[in-house]
């Protein structure tokens, strides 16, 4: 209930009262509060420029890997504030995917490929800053539609129930010829509209969105609600309604991840997005920590390097006089093994649930 | 379709989901844990009925039943163990990571293409009783359930051990307390789950005679699903759980409409969380809390 009792910023750094803080010293107090913003960004930013300057498979996977941030940054939104689980959220980056793949591939290719599509959905063109906001309000919406009905379960239940989401979007994306391609068959020809330089923007974007909704009044309630679901709703706070208003603006994040998906990887086919791509949110979480922003641009961070580590092994590495690879499947399997060991060893995350501490601060106290 | 053969299959994919979710629900008990990787120990087992079948059935049964209970005790001592102390969300999120990790180790061994051989495939002819075309499949799997679930119901409310589990399930803290050891009694109930695993095993490759990586998992998220709906925190709420959940997806399947068959599990999800809505502790919840006190 720490964050309840710190009127004067509201803000909580790793559970320490940064109202505090400010009492010793204002102006570095509000550094280190814009830095919990500017950290985050500053990181993404270099690290996708340093993608594009080795450029080749290094900057494409550069590209997914701002998409993942995306998405995780979007599932941190509701699973990190509110504490609840979701195995459900590529539901929304998978609507999202759709309505940009509907919005920005040719109508004439369209209509060749897609012959069962609805007549507006097959006429319909649109640019692409148009159609990533379409997939940010498609994903936004089923999130508030079913909200009210998810919002209500707690922990098991809720994971049960957010993957039966998950399984009736796949599903029915898979087999409603009339929104999409014919049973399971993928939708090609997105147009490459989102090169690495405006894929980094909207991910910092979306940085900016997350790091102002944690500051939110609606966010620190969420917030207590997490820490004690039996004192927060006794101090007068609704818990249904901050918690949909949190799955919502998650699942218009993770639909802008879909748009962003399917702009990067220009297929889009239901079956990519199921347990593969759920596995891979959640693992960024968990590996970065689940509570915290930083956790999940640091999750995603180390996740995408230790995943490309993995495919660059795979080639084969000269060494002096040795070659050093690793076979075809073993990538996968150390990922998973990954996730296993990140729960058994920092439960937390890398992070601890803490967001980005100003590094300087620490310094001049020692001195 | 007749109405009674259907019948009959519904009760036979009924009893099926019944022993998935009851492995599932046992450990769940002992726990708190909602096994996602139950599904990779039947995919084990039924890897093991595939590639021993020439050794002769009883061979190839018996190997196939050690394989799901070893998979099993080791997904306890090497995982499960470590995490005992977390929350049941984290227990899931972990289980879903080690379902996804086994399923890559199946890949890597075995090729993402199924492997098949004729397991036991004098069952997979019919018979005609009382004018109806019966699977022999459908009336060994019930009665195989049958015995399976007196044998289990014997086992808990008969024997010492069975007690400790039931013990252990009910309040694992007191329980603890008055001297059930906890070690034992967890990974005594994760053998059994994985038995009953690789019955399931046998009964799917003997239907199917075909194997893949994720041959486990359909059944697993239904069974899994039906447990939850059911009241995971009994066992009997997850048997029963289970139950409807194979008998519903049956009867769908048979009696949905052409256009609209394919979306099955679709309905079954909404059903499930409108169940989950009205009951979020399950039809057939305990009074004890689902999280571990």
């Amino acid at each position: 209930m720490s964050e309840l009792k710190t009127p004067a910023t509201g803000l909580t750094v790793g559970g320490r009262d940064l109202g505090r803080r400010r009492g010793r010293s204002g102006s570095s107090a509000r550094l280190a509060t814009m830095w919990t913003l500017i950290g985050p960004a500053l990181l993404v930013y270099l690290g996708t420029v340093v993608a594009s300057q080795i450029g080749g498979p290094v900057a494409v996977q550069g590209a997914y890997a701002l998409v993942s941030l995306v998405a995780a940054v979007g599932l941190q939104i509701f699973t990190g504030t509110s504490g609840v689980l979701s195995f459900g959220h590529i539901a929304f980056t998978a609507v999202g995917a759709w309505a940009y793949g509907l919005l920005t591939i040719d109508p004439t290719l369209k209509k060749a490929l897609l012959p069962d599509l609805f007549s507006f959905l097959a006429d319909v063109h649109a640019p692409w800053p148009v159609a990533l906001a379409v997939a940010t309000t498609v994903g936004g919406f089923l999130a508030f539609a079913v909200a009210p009905f998810l919002m209500r379960l707690n922990g098991l239940q809720a994971g049960i129930a957010t993957f039966g989401l998950l399984m009736v979007v796949g599903q029915v994306l898979t087999y409603w010829s009339s929104i999409g391609p014919r049973s399971g068959q993928a939708m090609v020809g997105v147009p490459a509209d989102l090169p690495l330089e405006r894929l980094v923007l909207v991910a910092i974007g979306v940085i900016i969105v997350s790091w102002v909704y944690q500051h939110a009044r609606t966010a620190r309630l969420l917030r207590a609600t997490r820490e004690d679901l039996t004192a927060a709703p006794g101090s007068g706070i609704n818990v249904t309604i901050h918690r949909v208003i949190a799955f919502t603006i998650s699942g218009a994040v993770c639909g802008l991840g879909g748009g962003l998906w399917a702009a990067t990887n220009r297929v889009v086919q239901s079956s990519h997005f199921g347990v593969g791509m759920t596995f891979t949110i959640i693992a960024i979480l968990v590996l970065g920590g689940t509570r915290s922003l930083w956790g999940a641009v640091l999750g995603t961070l180390v996740w995408s390097a230790l995943d490309s580590l993995l495919v660059y092994l795979q080639g084969g590495v000269t060494l002096g006089d040795y070659v050093v690879s690793i076979p075809e499947g073993a990538r996968p399997i150390i990922l998973g093994a990954t996730l296993i060991v990140a729960l058994m060893v920092r439960p937390d995350g890398l992070t601890g649930g803490r967001e980005l501490t100003w590094p300087v601060q620490r310094w001049r106290r020692r001195g | 379709m007749h109405f009674g053969q259907s019948l009959i299959d519904a009760l036979s994919l009924g009893a099926l989901y019944a022993l998935v979710a009851l492995g599932i629900g046992l450990v769940f008990g002992v726990m708190r844990l909602a096994n996602f990787a139950h599904g990779e120990i039947i995919t084990g087992a039924a890897y093991a009925l595939i590639f021993t079948w020439h050794l002769g059935p009883v061979v190839s049964v018996f190997v196939s039943l050690l394989v799901g209970v070893v998979l099993a005790i080791l997904m306890e001592l090497l995982v499960f163990r470590r995490l005992r102390t977390t929350t049941p969300a984290t227990l899931l999120i972990a289980s879903f990571g080690l379902s996804f990790l086994l399923q890559r180790v199946y890949e890597a061994l075995f090729g993402t293409n199924v492997r098949t051989a004729p397991v036991a495939s004098g069952l997979a002819g019919t018979v005609t009783v009382l004018g109806l075309r019966l699977q022999i499949l459908s009336l060994v799997t019930i009665a195989l359930t049958a015995v399976l679930l007196l044998a289990v119901h014997y086992f808990l409310t008969r024997t010492n051990l069975g007690l400790q589990v039931r013990a252990a399930s009910t309040d694992f803290r007191t329980a603890r307390l008055l001297g059930v050891r906890a070690d034992r009694v967890i990974m005594l109930t994760f053998g059994i789950s994985g038995g009953l695993a690789a019955v399931v095993a046998f009964v799917m490759t003997v239907q199917t005679g075909a194997v893949g990586p994720t041959f486990g998992v359909p059944l697993t998220v239904l069974a899994l699903v039906g447990a939850v709906i059911g009241g995971i925190d009994r066992v009997i709420g997850s048997l029963v759980g289970g139950f409807l959940m194979g008998f519903a997806s049956s009867f769908f399947s048979s009696w949905l409409p052409e256009g609209i068959v394919r979306f099955r599990d679709a309905f079954v999800f909404l059903l499930v969380i409108l169940v989950l809505l009205v009951k979020p502790a399950g039809l057939l919840a305990g009074s004890g809390t689902v999280e571990r006190t």
